[in-house]
């Protein structure tokens, strides 16, 4: 005992002794998971697009508003339907000195959409391209997009793409590239310490980034590094003790803790994922359209959204997020109103109340708690039953499968905001993200209309006659879209979060 | 000679078992633990007596409320409120039936089938042995959580299935302990007498040397009882453990660490109701080996 | 020990190892939850596409032909590539592997540090009040449920007092080129004591809350084993010659009381190593215990299985270890 007590102080007195000095400044952020390669074609996670970001640009990206701007394309324009031409800046470096051209273009994109083009494997993202055919680098600063059919989002799926160095993909292979970084990004790889941290330094002869986002020079810190720190409780900690300076994922009952603190603060940012509670269509209950509006009536959204969200999140009443293209301004709420709720249980036969039961994941369980809490005045019993997000999935979302089970909270994000990333999977006819069995044709004409409808007028009009469809019909109980919320430490200036969910460090500086 | 005729020769003498027993009671420490193990027990069994709200009663509008000597505090609800308003206290009580319950369950199905097993490894011998062994070995080569964590993976979470998840690989640890003290008390006298009458096999596991090697038993399930009540928390942690809204200390702890720097009530006190139990259990176990190992006996 | 011996203990190897694979197989094959699913998530994909990487990650084969293959692969060595990391399974092992050695390296030499001298005290001054404070505060160890004694750590040393980061292995100003992989000894060996003291103190708290457990079990094993030695006839004899009583202690009984405790620390050895998640979970340490945690939640089954079979040897050699350690500080044991 007496041995390992002075052990312990010997260890404390030298740890505050020899302070590790930082002669770099060193922007660390606190990061609920590590990638999973630094290939950014080889992957279909947002955590890894996050963290690789830094050190790969795109042709296009949006800045922090999530308005769509060019990147390492100067300016784009669309030709014809299925024709875009994009005109890349000159003098782009990549990290090991060489220029970009748009043969790397070409090359980065191929590489995505052709079936083996990354040594027999395909890449995992080649859907995310859609109907894209062809790319054809016309000259050294020069590339056109040809899809096969019209696509109107091809410029909004562009921020999701990278562009590597070709030369670099030949000389290291597929297999090298989940370790090696040779991209046009503003910070370039130090070391990977799987599990643990992404370590980047400032790359000085960066070309600036986007013209439309300033400042367009090299990025402010020398060093960026992602600090894996899975536990919520412990990545919080890190943010108060000083050890982090930027926290993603802050949960929202953390947000005081961290405005109480004089060092830290929180920044918000609406998110993209919208939160609903998928309601089975098909059979039981809430294949009833009255028992759907009961539930509608029982549930109080916006005391959840006060009390367990802390306010950081808006209602909403169909299932686009209040920022996304086509978002219908007008649609009715149903408001809280308890006794209207069990006549309307009455009327569908159920005069004395309802039981159902909610299934939800483990990390929405003090909501789906909440929501089953409040529901209970309005005559439905809620037992919730936490499971597995894959299990889950199987049992509501495998198309053209009965849906197994009554209600499931859960959501959808929708990065690009454009509502073909969220409105046609989640409510079209057996569509991979139909969780209620919801099928209705004159919804999915629409939708199908409004997908390849290229006047964006026309098109946003579309999208909000669909919204006032399903709000009416009420597949799903749309809750709210949540907030993104990040801790800042007060040195960070010049860092705003975005709502894509993506944290660009380029902009941030240290004080 | 039958066993009737053993009985005849009464009064028979203070077994080991019962020596040991009044050597237990007669330190005061583990007595002590006792008492606060069985107080757990009793307030297990009269929860809906003691508990002064239903421990599922939310209301948003206590949440988080702090113990009733904070400011804003309530002798209603005496330690606080849990994020959706439900009373801690009232949790705490009805959830000491469900750690216990869980404790207590998961070491009843292992010692019984590691008893079995052991007995049955190191009397018989030969190919059940090797078997059983075998067994033994593949299982302890699993760490513990992981096995449990695929184990509701496959099943999904809920009560009866953390108790086989973690009664699944428990087993082992009776099992091994009552295999080598089996082949320790093969060759005893008493055994060998019991062969020479032409008792049967199973007569002689369960009657000669099973009550002989009860004393290692009951030290290690009571360890293993503590220990099981700990691993229930971490399946928690891992977000594995029982179903809402059922109360569990595990689950609480789990649920309220995030606010552990501002409303630390939530995961203190039944973290606190974990240590205590656990620790109750744990002196009590001590207090038997010590009295149970002749070694000890000065 | 025999060469005969120790052929036979690594042919027993075969059956457990045989068996832990078809255990591992069997439950993944049950467990609700398809790799393929998971891994799409939310996005946009065509039938074919999933079909196509069904394909590539082997899932498209009867479970028989894929676990023969698996089983045939891994003779060779080959796991097969992780499906998230795109990467050979035993590669991303490797990569998780010197954390989690660390960690329990150190948790088992702070436990052998704590219970060693406290086993001894409780049972030289045998039910004295300073034994049962022993005994009892020792118990606090086993009675905490290690995430929340970990927060409570990281909450005051980290968060209150500033005095050790709250998580990693490292800051990356210490950085030191690897020999060993294990960076307290891989800075000392490269003449850095910066670095040193970046990894240790990194390594304090995870460590504590690791350990304590260990060095509760420790404690009572070296208190049993201190009192039945203390019991012994070459003891009372020693004491009959006059000889000191702390010398006594140190070279005749602790010698002998320690064999248990080595014995059980070695086997204990094996569960740190398993029994990391939580910890590691909570002070972010990249190790080996957390990534198959977060596998098995994807139903990431190369990695689960690479990993499992990894333990299994690792438990059984570590026993094996025991067991000559047991023999060279006792020998009269034959094995």
């Amino acid at each position: 005992m007496i041995r390992s007590s002075t052990l312990l102080a010997l260890a404390l007195t030298g740890a505050m002794a020899a302070p590790v000095a930082t002669t770099a400044q060193e922007l660390r952020v606190g990061f609920p998971s590590d990638a999973l390669t630094l290939d950014p074609a080889n992957h279909r996670n947002r955590e890894t697009e996050t963290i690789i970001r830094n050190m790969f640009d795109g042709i296009m990206t949006r800045d922090s508003e999530m308005n769509l701007v060019p990147e390492l394309a100067e300016s784009w324009a669309a030709i014809d339907p299925t024709t875009y031409e994009f005109k890349l800046h000159e003098g782009v470096k990549f990290h090991d000195g060489s220029v970009m051209t748009a043969a790397d273009v070409k090359f980065s994109l191929d590489r995505m959409i052709e079936e083996g083009a990354m040594d027999g494997q395909t890449s995992p993202r080649q859907s995310l391209l859609g109907p894209l055919k062809e790319v054809v680098a016309v000259d050294d600063h020069t590339v056109r997009l040809i899809l096969e059919s019209p696509w109107p989002i091809l410029p909004a799926m562009l921020p999701f793409q990278e562009i590597v160095s070709k030369a670099h993909v030949e000389a290291v292979g597929t297999a090298g590239m989940a370790e090696n970084v040779n991209g046009t990004g503003p910070f370039k790889l130090v070391e990977w310490r799987k599990g643990d941290s992404v370590i980047m330094e400032r790359f000085d002869d960066y070309y600036g980034g986007a013209r439309d986002i300033a400042p367009t020079d090299k990025a402010c810190v020398e060093r960026v590094i992602f600090k894996i720190i899975p536990e919520n409780a412990s990545r919080v900690a890190a943010l108060l003790a000083g050890d982090v300076h930027i926290v993603s994922g802050l949960p929202t009952h953390m947000v005081r803790q961290v405005e109480e603190n004089p060092d830290t603060t929180v920044m918000a940012v609406n998110g993209t994922r919208t939160s609903f509670l998928a309601l089975n269509n098909e059979k039981g209950p809430f294949a009833d359209i009255r028992v759907r509006h009961a539930l509608a009536h029982a549930v109080d959204r916006q005391l959840i959204i006060d009390k367990i969200l802390d306010g950081n999140a808006s209602l909403t009443n169909g299932i686009l997020s209040p920022d996304a293209f086509g978002k219908n301004k007008n649609l009715p709420a149903y408001e809280y109103d308890v006794e209207k709720a069990k006549a309307l249980l009455a009327e569908a036969g159920y005069p004395d109340g309802l039981t159902v039961t909610m299934d939800v994941e483990g990390e929405l369980k003090e909501i789906a708690e909440a929501i089953s809490a409040v529901a209970s005045k309005g005559g439905f019993q809620i037992n919730v039953v936490v499971g597995e997000w894959s299990m889950l999935k199987t049992r509501y979302r495998t198309p053209g499968s009965p849906i197994d089970g009554e209600m499931w909270l859960t959501s959808w994000g929708n990065g690009s905001l454009d509502p073909v990333g969220i409105f046609d999977p989640t409510h079209r006819t057996d569509d991979r993200g139909n969780s209620s069995g919801y099928t209705n044709p004159e919804l999915d004409a629409l939708l199908d209309e409004a997908n390849v409808e290229t006047d964006r007028a026309k098109r946003a009009e579309l999208y909000s006659q669909a919204e006032a469809i399903v709000n009416a019909d009420l597949p799903k109980l749309y809750l709210w879209v949540a907030q993104d919320l990040y801790g800042v430490s007060t040195k960070v200036s010049g860092w705003s979060p975005s709502a894509d969910s993506r944290i660009n460090l380029h902009d941030a500086c240290l004080n | 000679m039958t066993m009737a005729q053993t009985e005849l020769k009464a009064p028979r003498p203070e077994t080991l078992f019962q020596r040991n027993m009044k050597l237990f009671a007669s330190s005061k420490l583990s007595m002590f633990f006792l008492c606060v193990t069985i107080g757990f027990v009793v307030m297990a069994v009269a929860a809906p007596l003691i508990a002064p709200h239903d421990p599922n009663e939310a209301d948003l509008f206590r949440r988080l409320m702090p113990p009733a000597w904070m400011e804003g505090g309530d002798w209603a609800y005496v330690l606080g409120c849990d994020g959706l308003g439900r009373d801690i206290l009232s949790r705490i009580i009805y959830g000491s039936r469900i750690s216990i319950f869980i404790g207590a369950s998961v070491i009843i199905v292992a010692t019984t089938i590691g008893v079995l097993a052991g007995l049955a490894a190191g009397f018989l011998r030969g190919w059940v042995d090797v078997v059983i062994s075998r067994l033994v070995d593949i299982l302890l080569g699993f760490p513990y959580l992981i096995f449990a964590i695929a184990l509701i993976a496959m099943t999904g979470p809920g009560l009866q299935n953390i108790v086989l998840a973690l009664a699944y690989k428990e087993w082992v640890i009776p099992c091994r302990v009552v295999r080598g003290e089996t082949l320790a008390t093969t060759g005893v006298e008493y055994v060998e007498a019991a062969q020479a009458m032409g008792a049967s096999k199973s007569n002689i596991m369960l009657r000669e040397i099973l009550p002989n090697i009860l004393s290692p038993v009951l030290v290690v399930s009571t360890v293993r009882m503590a220990n099981v009540i700990i691993l229930e928390a971490s399946l928690s942690f891992l977000g594995l453990g029982v179903q809402p809204p059922t109360a569990s200390w595990g689950a609480m702890v789990a649920d309220g660490r995030s606010f552990m720097l501002q409303e630390w009530w939530l995961s203190t006190f039944p973290g606190l109701a974990i240590l205590l139990l656990v620790l109750s259990i744990n002196v009590v176990s001590q207090g038997l080996r010590d009295a149970f190992d002749p070694k000890f006996h000065d | 020990m025999s060469l005969g011996k120790f052929i036979e203990r690594l042919l027993q190897l075969i059956p457990v190892l045989l068996g832990v694979s078809v255990i591992v197989f069997v439950m993944m094959l049950f467990t609700p939850g398809d790799p393929v699913d998971i891994m799409l998530g939310d996005q946009h994909v065509t039938e074919e596409m999933e079909q196509a990487l069904r394909r590539d990650m082997g899932l498209d084969l009867p479970p028989h032909e894929r676990f023969f293959k698996f089983l045939g692969n891994a003779m060779t060595g080959d796991f097969g590539l992780s499906y998230y990391h795109r990467q050979p399974v035993a590669e991303v092992i490797a990569s998780r592997l010197p954390a989690t050695i660390e960690l329990s390296l150190a948790a088992l030499i702070f436990a052998l540090l704590v219970s060693i001298p406290l086993g001894v005290l409780a049972a030289v001054r045998k039910n004295s009040f300073l034994d049962r404070l022993a005994t009892v505060t020792s118990l606090f160890g086993v009675s905490l449920p290690g995430f929340w004694f970990g927060i409570l750590l990281i909450l005051f040393f980290a968060v209150n007092m500033r005095w050790l980061p709250v998580s990693g292995r490292a800051g990356f100003e210490s950085e030191v080129a690897p020999i060993t992989h294990l960076l307290l000894i891989d800075s000392l060996l490269r003449g850095r004591i910066d670095a040193f003291w970046d990894a240790l103190k990194h390594l304090i708290l995870p460590t504590i809350t690791l350990g304590l457990p260990m060095a509760s079990i420790l404690m009572r094993v070296t208190r049993a084993s201190m009192l039945d030695v203390l019991n012994r006839d070459y003891i009372t004899f020693a004491e009959a010659k006059g000889l000191s009583r702390t010398r006594i202690l140190v070279k005749h009984a602790l010698k002998n009381a320690l064999i248990p405790t080595v014995t059980v620390a070695a086997i204990e050895t094996g569960s740190l190593l398993g029994g990391n998640m939580v910890v590691e979970t909570v002070f972010g340490w990249p190790g080996l215990g957390r990534l198959v945690v977060e596998s098995i939640f994807v139903r990431n089954y190369p990695l689960i299985q690479a990993a499992v079979l990894f333990y299994a040897v690792t438990y059984v050699m570590l026993n094996f270890f025991a067991d000559i350690l047991y023999t060279m500080l006792n020998p009269r044991v034959k094995l």
